[in-house]
């Protein structure tokens, strides 16, 4: 019956909040305040698990998409910007999709990874972080994305270079790049955009900067 | 019959060969598409995850070129897609402080889903000069174009039907199954490969168990994926076609075509055997 | 004698759906001395009921529960069945409408067609048979299934190939009675009645267009009601599960639960409030038909919210091993070559994704109304509510929002059979109230024919049942026909597959007389539902009724030795042997009338107490009214309002109005019945009140003890003034929202003194009570930290609104299991909760303001007095047990003695309400008949 069965705890999480939780007057600034910002009627969730099933990546989060809800709800604003799942999260909205409180929980989880971004907090998924700030410096740079480019920057990110030598792959990358040069599918040189001066300048406004 | 054409940034590098049957395809079907000028990517992901006003933003630069043209604007995207409506949506629910002026009464189609409608069906048989008869596919839409159906508007999410109703139209033989829209990981292949390829090859798996011979696919992401992901040893491969391609084919049997060679899964012994290209 | 009084009243009722609610309506309301036109869209009565297999939670057979009323509907001399029939328009005023009715041609004579069924087996024309979910073929020429009725034939017009495309006629050219009438026309009849009742009933809000759970995708994802189909002896498989793909037994059959209810998404937020039962039901049949099967049912919580439904879940998990898995699924994908199923779930041991294969996917479809009902309604401007179920009325439950026209069954809201044939009850009830100046005019008396002379030597006739595979699947029927013909004084043996249908009682009736049987012995399933009717059989073919036997081989044999058909089939020869004996011995007997009391009493004058003499009191009964408290209102004095807003103390107070002036009624404040005794009719009793005792004499009783609260022995209650039950938690608010205001925290515990080794039972109400009391406490201060301790949410049907209204506005609902439940002590004189949430799998220590218990209901402290005094049966827990609970659930066993309210079973103030007017509709039966 599975009633009986303990659900296995989240060592990863577990350990952050040993001991009993308290719920304390206020928990719920953090939700309306995500609710407001985000339009997502978070409340609403009944814990049916639909979420965590449908989700492709759930074994590699620690916090699960239903226990994301949760989260919020309780106000546990730190665990989850420390969280693996904001960073894993594919984006491929199947969790949305299926919930039948319409709780847009891809939506949550990107806003939370929003929030994220914009914190002095070393993300607990570094290299697909990384990976999201130079896709954006390229756009930057360019106005389009060169794939090409796109992955030299990203390998000759020293940390990232160390760990592809370590597990050989980056060999798999060259020989894969070498590959589809071959057959054409890389273009050597980035198009650069006539209006990157408009996308630079909206880039500048975003981030605070003058121009 | 005109439309503005975003193509995105993998038209041109990693699915150039996409881009080119698109051009070919439209042009047999006498449908012209007008690129939008300077375009700029639409943010992607990236944009997405880490900037939600920047996920508006950079599409909306894109949507404002595409409003002076007064065309309707078609997608071969799924990702740049799903970007481009979700922006157009937003920007219809609030304003966003952006520096474009963004008139948002046009509409953004997928390109399957253009080529899809009644008329546009007739139009394709129409042009079929040799059915691609006993060619068995599996249609395989992926995540961007179909969900979340409030903004793809695909009600039938689970089991959309565009690709397979176009492979149809061209005489291949399309199996149902159920992993249409199971998601690849492709957007995580960078940092946590061992994800995406534990995702990816899991749908190669499930294609090859349902008795496909070939992939049919109409995102470049997904068919970078399909096509290019290590597969376990002695797990086999299946060439993974854009749909453009296989209509092209069926459209013009003798014309050269140059870009299934830009495919790492040779898809020519297959179309070799099946007699839908010369030895 | 003819009533002639109030001409201006039609003593004719129209009742529109001829499911399991409209028949019993429309029984109620013949038998009580109306005429009743029945209604029905299709070509058949029965709806969905005549569709199912077995029933919760009793597992009795569907088909043999309604036969019985199918055949007493269609030889009803009251009661004329218009099939293909429509309501267009309705004009008039209650007490005399005018109801415009659509006929559509059944295109066979009703009148020429005998049922051979020639037509359907030459007609070349196949097409997928709905009444089977569109798993097997029927042919244009069809009889709905083979109990229909009325057993006639039908066209459908839309397959037919003559009527589509004029070819073929092959059915006019082979019909022995040349019934076939091609050129039949559509009619319209304009009929006088004085009142309407709504029972169009329900449909699975599943359809092939929607493409849940690949639905229409993969053949072996079926429907509920398929799946009933596939279980039913009658069904597309002979009652073998097979898998449509491919006719294999399914092994593993997966049971989703919530498909299209409980789903805002789709905008159907609401609970269908019965198919976590008959989910129950079929796996616990699945299990039954093949012990090597799985069942696995998928679920959010298990609503078990009726008398005695907890224990059959736990029987259906401890005792058949259904497997059931807290977890709702997203997608169901098919395994390519064997058409298996896989379901992922994400498995929280194992960190990861399993999949698991099935070989059966049964969708349990929420309920929508009718589809033919929209329109009905719109016609007949009658309010519905945003899913399309007719609105009614807190204190008259089965009233829409247009006078004189009522409504009961599913097409109020989703519930069960029981439920329904309650309301049913209740609905005809109140169309008497408003024609019973007519009562008699329209109708016309039973005669029977006289007994013929019988034989001195006693020939006995032997029927053997099938009971569909009830008893054929274990007992060997023809070993024991032939038996039978070999026994003493046996002139005739013979055996049919459904012998409690209409055309099966009507050959019994031609048999008797042909074969000159004089004494009659049918070997079926249990005297308690069909000896009245077989023996009706016999006074038809001239035969005393008292010289018949039935020897219960189903009860006795095949249920009881289902794994042995040996010794099952040898014990049904003993009982046979056992009852040609005693028949053989019978001797005629004749009923003797006696003169009734006109008189009705009501033990107890809580709210239905109340309702139910008022109800007797409007019909034109006198009333003796007992109550032994000094007041009137019984526990509903205690409550202060209810989930949806309305209020007890006003229904009370109006109640409580009449009583005191309706001058049929005799109020007994006070006092207590000491002495029963009596039969029907003329019962004969004592009340003892403070100035000493009364006779009185009376023909029915309506026991109406109701029930009173737990008191908690658990979680400090008694002990600590912080910890309170909900009924405690709403006076307080009612009285004083200003101590209320001041609370910060407040926690909620459910299930207290309920669904526990002491009281099995489901208290039906708490969980409401709890969402109504945290919506009240979040009005008053919405920043207030409410947390509600559950084991399932039984928000059932249009009170899951509620539970959706409160999560959203910030209460925090965590699940705790039996084995953990939540700990609370004090420290340092603090209150503390602990629990465990079993979402984060964090441990919880809160210290909360107030501690709020969901306590119970139980049985009156009187109602062992009254269970004494009457004989009457109770369950374990001390509620009355009825008669029958599918289909006489306000009946006792004793011949005029009824169950109300809380007595009964816990239940909701409404429930309560229509419950108590339901007896009415059948005293009535026995006192207003007049001898
Ligand atoms: C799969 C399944 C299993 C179930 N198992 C159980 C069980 O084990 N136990 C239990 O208690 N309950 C069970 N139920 C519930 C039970 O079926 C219902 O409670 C009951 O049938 C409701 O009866 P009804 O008369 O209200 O509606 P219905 O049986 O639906 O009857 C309505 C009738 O009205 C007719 N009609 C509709 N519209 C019109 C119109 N406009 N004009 C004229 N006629 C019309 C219909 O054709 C139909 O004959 C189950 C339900 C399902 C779906
Ligand atoms: S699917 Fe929706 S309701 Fe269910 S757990 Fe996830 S968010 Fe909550
Ligand atoms: S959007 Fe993210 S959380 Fe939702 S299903 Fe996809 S990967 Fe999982
Ligand atoms: S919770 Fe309600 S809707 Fe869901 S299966 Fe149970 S009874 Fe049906
Ligand atoms: S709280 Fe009451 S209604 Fe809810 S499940 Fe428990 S006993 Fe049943």
């Amino acid at each position: 019956m599975a009633d009986t069965q303990p659900s296995g705890p989240n060592p990863a999480v577990a350990d952050q909040f040993a001991g009993r939780r308290l719920i304390e007057r206020g928990h719920s600034r953090f939700l309306e305040h995500t609710q407001n910002a985000t339009g997502i009627d978070i409340g609403a969730c009944y814990q049916c698990e639909r979420c965590t099933n449908a989700c492709p990546v759930a074994r590699y989060m620690d916090i699960k998409p239903h226990q994301v809800i949760r989260y919020t709800q309780l106000g546990w604003r730190e665990a989850l910007m420390h969280s693996t799942t904001i960073w894993v999260c594919l984006s491929c909205e199947m969790c949305t999709t299926y919930c039948p409180n319409a709780v847009d929980v891809a939506g949550l989880i990107n806003h939370l990874r929003n929030t994220a971004a914009r914190l002095p907090i070393r993300p607990a998924e570094k290299e697909l972080a990384q990976f999201h700030q130079i896709f954006l410096e390229e756009l930057r740079r360019f106005g389009r994305v060169n794939e090409l480019w796109l992955m030299a920057t990203f390998n000759r990110r020293p940390a990232i270079l160390k760990k592809k030598l370590k597990d050989g792959s980056l060999k798999e990358d060259l020989s894969l790049g070498f590959n589809l040069w071959r057959r054409g599918r890389l273009k050597l040189l980035p198009h650069r955009s006539r209006g990157i001066g408009e996308i630079r300048k909206l880039y500048r406004h975003r981030r605070g900067e003058s121009d | 019959m005109a439309l503005s054409f975003y193509p995105g940034c993998s038209l041109e590098g990693m699915a150039n060969d996409y881009a080119r049957s698109i051009t070919a395809v439209f042009e047999d079907l006498g449908i012209d598409l007008v690129e939008i000028d300077d375009w700029s990517c639409c943010g992607s992901t990236a944009a997405h995850s880490l900037d939600e006003t920047m996920s508006v933003a950079l599409p909306a630069r894109n949507l404002a070129a595409a409003g002076e043209m007064g065309l309707d604007i078609v997608s071969p995207c799924a990702m740049c897609f799903n970007r481009l409506r979700y922006a157009q949506l937003m920007l219809k629910r609030r304003s966003f402080d952006i520096p474009w002026q963004v008139d948002t009464d046009f509409a953004v189609h997928d390109m399957t889903r253009f080529l899809a409608a009644p008329d546009m069906l007739a139009q394709i048989r129409k042009r079929v000069v040799r059915p691609l008869a006993n060619l068995k596919t599996v249609c395989y839409y992926g995540c961007q174009m179909v969900r979340p159906p409030s903004i793809t508007g695909y009600t039938d999410f689970e089991n959309p039907q565009t690709l397979d109703a176009i492979m149809d139209a061209v005489g291949a033989q399309v199996k149902d199954w159920s992993y249409k829209s199971t998601c690849c990981g492709a957007s995580i292949g960078i940092g946590r490969r061992e994800i995406r390829d534990t995702l990816t090859n899991r749908i190669l798996d499930k294609a090859a168990h349902t008795g496909a011979e070939a992939i049919v696919v109409s995102c470049p992401l997904c068919q970078a994926n399909l096509d290019t992901v290590p597969r376990r040893p002695g797990a086999g491969r299946l060439p993974v076609f854009y749909f453009t391609e296989l209509m092209r084919l069926a459209f013009r049997p003798a014309a050269e075509a140059g870009w299934f060679r830009a495919h790492l899964t040779n898809p020519l012994p297959l179309l070799n055997t099946k007699g839908l290209v010369a030895a | 004698m003819k009533n002639t009084a109030h001409p201006h009243i039609s003593g004719k009722a129209l009742v529109v759906g001829g499911g399991i609610g409209g028949i019993q309506c429309a029984l109620d309301l013949a038998d009580t001395g109306f005429y009743v036109y029945l209604l029905e869209k299709s070509a058949s009565v029965g709806g969905t009921m005549a569709r199912l297999d077995k029933t919760f939670p009793t597992n009795d057979c569907s088909t043999c529960m309604i036969s019985p009323k199918l055949v007493q509907v269609a030889r009803h001399r009251n009661i004329e069945i218009l099939t293909l029939s429509r309501l267009a328009a309705l004009s008039g005023k209650p007490g005399n409408f005018r109801a415009q009715i659509e006929k559509q041609p059944r295109y066979v004579d009703h009148e020429k067609c005998i049922a051979c069924g020639a037509c359907a087996q030459k007609c070349p024309q196949k097409v997928p048979d709905p009444f089977n979910g569109g798993l097997s073929m029927r042919k244009a020429a069809y009889l709905t299934f083979p109990q229909a009725v009325p057993l006639k034939y039908a066209i459908d017009a839309q397959n037919c190939l003559y009527l589509t495309r004029g070819k073929c006629g092959l059915c006019r050219k082979i019909c022995p009675t040349r019934a076939i009438a091609y050129d039949q026309q559509p009619e319209t009849l304009e009929l006088t009645v004085g009142a309407v009742v709504l029972c169009t009933g329900f449909e699975l809000a599943l359809t092939r267009q929607n493409g849940e759970y690949g639905y229409d995708r993969y053949r072996n994802v079926v429907s509920s009601l398929q799946y009933e189909r596939m279980l039913s002896a009658t069904g597309p498989y002979g009652g073998h599960v097979r898998r449509p793909s491919d006719g294999r037994t399914p092994r593993r059959v997966a049971w989703i639960q919530c498909v299209l209810s409980r789903d805002p998404s789709r905008n159907r937020p609401f609970c269908s409030a019965v198919c976590c039962m008959h989910a129950a039901k079929q796996a616990v049949l699945t299990r039954q038909h093949d012990p090597d099967s799985q069942a696995t049912i998928y679920f959010m919580d298990v609503r078990a919210h009726g008398k005695g439904f907890d224990d059959y879940i736990e029987r259906a998990r401890a005792h058949y091993g259904v497997h059931y898995k807290r977890s709702m699924i997203s997608q169901v994908y098919l395994e390519p070559d064997s058409e298996d199923l896989i379901i992922e779930t994400f498995d929280h041991h194992l960190n990861r994704k399993v999949e698991e294969t099935y070989d059966l996917v049964v969708l349990s479809s929420g309920f929508k109304p009718s589809e033919a009902f929209g329109d009905l309604a719109k016609r007949l401007e009658i309010d519905t509510n945003p899913y399309g179920f007719a609105l009614t009325d807190f204190q008259h439950p089965v009233h829409t929002s247009r006078p004189g026209v009522f409504v009961c069954g599913a097409t109020e809201t989703p519930k069960d059979i029981p439920e329904t044939v309650i309301q049913a009850g209740a609905a005809a009830a109140e169309a008497a109230a408003l024609v019973h100046p007519a009562r008699h005019r329209d109708v016309t008396s039973e005669t029977t024919p006289p007994e013929r002379a019988l034989d001195a030597e006693p020939r006995i006739g032997v029927f053997v049942c099938h009971c569909g595979s009830n008893i054929a699947g274990v007992v060997d029927i023809e070993k024991t026909v032939a038996y039978a013909k070999t026994l003493p004084h046996v002139a005739y043996a013979d055996h049919f597959l459904f012998s409690c249908s209409n055309d099966t009682l009507q050959k019994m009736e031609a048999l008797i007389r042909d074969k000159r049987l004089n004494r009659i012995v049918v070997a079926a399933c249990s005297p308690r539902t069909h000896e009245p009717l077989f023996q009706s059989v016999l006074q038809k073919a001239g035969v005393n009724p008292y010289l018949f036997e039935l020897a219960s081989i189903r009860d006795q044999c095949s249920w009881v030795h289902s794994d042995d058909p040996a010794k099952a089939t040898a014990k049904s020869m003993d009982l046979i042997r056992a009852s040609t004996a005693r028949a053989a011995r019978l001797e005629a007997l004749s009923d003797h009338t006696y003169s009734v009391t006109k008189t009705g009493l009501v033990i107890g004058a809580g709210i239905a107490g109340m309702t139910a003499a008022l109800a007797l009191a409007d019909q034109g009964f006198a009333v003796h009214l007992v109550e032994k408290e000094g007041s009137l209102g019984g526990f509903a004095n205690n409550l202060t309002g209810t989930l949806e807003g309305n209020s007890p103390a006003a229904l009370v107070h109006a109640l409580a109005e009449r009583i005191k002036t309706h001058r049929n009624v005799y109020l007994h404040l006070g006092s207590q019945l000491v002495a029963h005794r009596g039969h029907m009719g003329a019962f004969e009793g004592a009340i003892r009140t403070t100035s000493g005792e009364e006779a009185i004499q009376y023909g029915a009783v309506v026991v109406a003890t109701g029930g009173s609260a737990y008191t908690p022995t658990e979680y400090l209650y008694g002990r600590d003034e912080r910890v309170v039950t909900q009924v405690e938690l709403s006076r307080r608010l009612q009285t004083d929202p200003g101590w209320a205001r001041g609370l910060r925290q407040v926690v909620m515990i459910q299930c207290v003194g309920s669904r526990n080794e002491a009281f099995p039972f489901c208290s039906r109400v708490c969980c409401s009570a709890a969402v109504k009391n945290a919506l009240l406490l979040k009005e008053l201060d919405p920043g207030i930290n409410l947390v509600v301790l559950y084991r399932d949410v039984r928000t059932f049907a249009f009170k899951e609104l509620y539970y959706l209204k409160a999560r959203r506005r910030g209460v925090l609902f965590f699940r705790y299991i039996p084995q953990a439940p939540p700990e609370v002590h004090r420290e340092n004189g603090t209150l503390v909760v602990d629990f465990t949430d079993r979402s984060s799998h964090q441990d919880f220590g809160i210290q909360p303001d107030l501690l709020v218990l969901s306590a119970g209901i139980r049985p009156n402290a009187g109602t062992a007095q009254i269970a004494d005094l009457l004989k009457l049966p109770t369950t374990e827990e001390g509620f009355f047990l009825e008669a029958h609970v599918k289909l006489r659930p306000v009946e006792m066993a004793t011949a005029g003695i009824f169950i109300a309210g809380l007595a009964h079973s816990p239940r909701f103030i409404e429930e309560t309400l229509t419950m108590a007017r339901a007896p009415p509709s059948r005293p009535p039966r026995s006192c207003a008949a007049g001898r």
